[in-house]
């Protein structure tokens, strides 16, 4: 529609590829995992899904949209899956098909350097505390015993710089990317405590026909990256660690 | 406090200048399509069809009356809910309706309040040596009623040029998104943002400069 004649304007036409294009949503945001720089759209994410084309053969297009749309956008159709550590819970489960897990993580209490009050996140009481909108962490929040008693901001983006400001007495995201925030950042940061849930993430497909077959396609390569020792390397040149395996 | 990291500000500047023509594209299909729709609503109000009028009124209320951002979210986020064919609308089309909308109720009123502050001798002048009103509007009113609007209907395309940020928030990859995911890997938000900031004041000021010769070749005729 308009759209398509604004692209023409641009003169971005779409390259043809030979082989079946597999579109990726994730948020470009959340580093390391998918951000920007200088134009060019990077993070483990990135590694692991072109790693996943080349070994599948399959041509890998990464569309970026706001985190808390990917899942619509994926329900309707507008991509095929999200590379964005997207948490296996009951609920996505039941509306989708999971390929096995490539990380497993866990949530973990980040606060502002110095912040000696909060230890962990049964201090999170009567606190304002972060956290990524629509994600699993709002969710792991919201079914704390004492949840009514924390005041639960959530946020499109930049979750650490608000915590960082003092805007926030604290932020809630998985340990792996808080590590490596706090090592990388400019910001004042410190990890609270231990993580306090583990979580396995995996890559979402439609539970459709076509959804499954891809799925199957996808949780094939990430067998075979898993066995030849790709997954750990993308992981070991992110994090320094193996994040990609059950400890 | 801490100092501005200006090499960096200078690495984000092009890669953020390539997001300009999306931008442009954005609010230039915008503005032709608001000009358009205002034009056809403005002659309109001006010769009130009885059965279309007050559905040209109600129009002109709801979209001067609610903000811009509320409208995006209603296109994008909540008309597929009812209407599941608009699934299909990406971002950009999005964007640009909304945008289309939204400035054409606001640029009616500027276009019929010209068309109506053309002097009513004008209109008798032309009616009395025989013209059509078409012939009337075309050759005396319109010319005169544009040099009026001119001024503001820019001003509006500066507006809407300004507007396209918002498009973001419909998680369009626009010069204010590709900013918010550069300062997602860097940290340096007042950086990127104040790149941002500064691009699109040198596109406004770039434009006004546009504007005063465009104001210069409409009153070439009251030129003294």
């Amino acid at each position: 529609m308009i759209a398509a004649v604004v692209t023409l304007v641009l003169g971005s036409a779409a390259v043809a590829q030979d082989a079946p294009t597999l579109r990726v949503g994730m948020s470009g945001g959340y580093f390391p995992f998918t951000f920007v720089r200088q134009g060019v759209l990077q993070g483990f994410e990135v590694d692991v899904m072109n790693a996943v084309g080349e070994r599948a053969g399959l041509g890998i297009e990464f569309a970026t949209m706001s985190f808390s749309g990917l899942i619509g956008a994926l329900e309707s159709g507008r991509i095929d899956t999200i590379a964005n550590q997207i948490t296996i819970t009951p609920e996505r489960e039941a509306r989708f098909a999971f390929t096995q897990p490539y990380v497993y993580d866990g949530a973990q209490v980040v606060v502002r350097e110095g912040n000696a009050g909060i230890g962990g996140v049964e201090d999170l009481r009567g606190r304002t505390v972060a956290v990524n909108l629509g994600s699993n962490f709002e969710e792991l929040l919201r079914e704390l015993p004492y949840a009514d008693e924390i005041d639960i901001r959530t946020y499109e983006s930049n979750i650490a710089q608000d915590t960082a400001l003092g805007r926030v007495d604290a932020f809630v995201m998985d340990r792996v990317s808080s590590a490596q925030l706090i090592q990388e950042s400019p910001l004042p940061l410190a990890l609270a405590g231990a993580p306090f849930s583990e979580i396995r993430n995996a890559l979402p497909f439609r539970s459709d026909k076509r959804g499954m077959a891809l799925r199957d396609e996808v949780d094939a390569a990430l067998t075979a990256l898993r066995e030849d020792g790709t997954l750990a390397e993308i992981s070991q040149k992110w994090f320094g660690t193996d994040i990609t395996s059950p400890d | 406090m801490r100092g501005l990291d200006l090499d960096y500000m200078l690495g984000l500047v092009p890669v953020i200048l390539g997001y300009v023509p999306l931008t442009l594209a954005m609010a230039g299909a915008g503005m032709v399509l608001a000009l358009l729709l205002a034009s056809l609503l403005a002659v309109e109000r001006v010769f009130p069809l009885r059965w279309l009028d007050w559905l040209v009124v109600l129009f002109i209320s709801f979209f001067r009356g609610t903000p811009l951002l509320v409208q995006l979210f209603l296109f994008y986020y909540g008309l597929p809910q009812v209407v599941s064919v608009l699934t299909n609308i990406d971002g950009v089309t999005a964007a640009i309706m909304g945008l289309t909308l939204h400035f054409a109720a606001y640029m009616a009123e500027t276009i019929r309040a010209a068309i109506l502050g053309v002097d009513r001798s004008q209109w008798e002048a032309a009616r009395s040596i025989g013209m059509t009103q078409w012939q009337m509007m075309r050759r005396i009113i319109l010319p005169q009623a544009a040099r009026v609007a001119a001024p503001t209907l820019v001003n509006y395309f500066i507006d809407m040029i300004k507007g396209t940020s918002l498009a973001f928030t419909l998680g369009v990859t626009e010069m204010m998104g590709a900013a918010q995911k550069e300062a997602a890997g860097s940290f340096l938000y007042f950086e990127a943002f104040l790149v941002v900031a500064i691009i699109y004041w040198g596109m406004v000021e770039l434009l006004n400069q546009g504007q005063k010769r465009l104001e210069t070749y409409l009153n070439r005729a009251y030129a003294r």
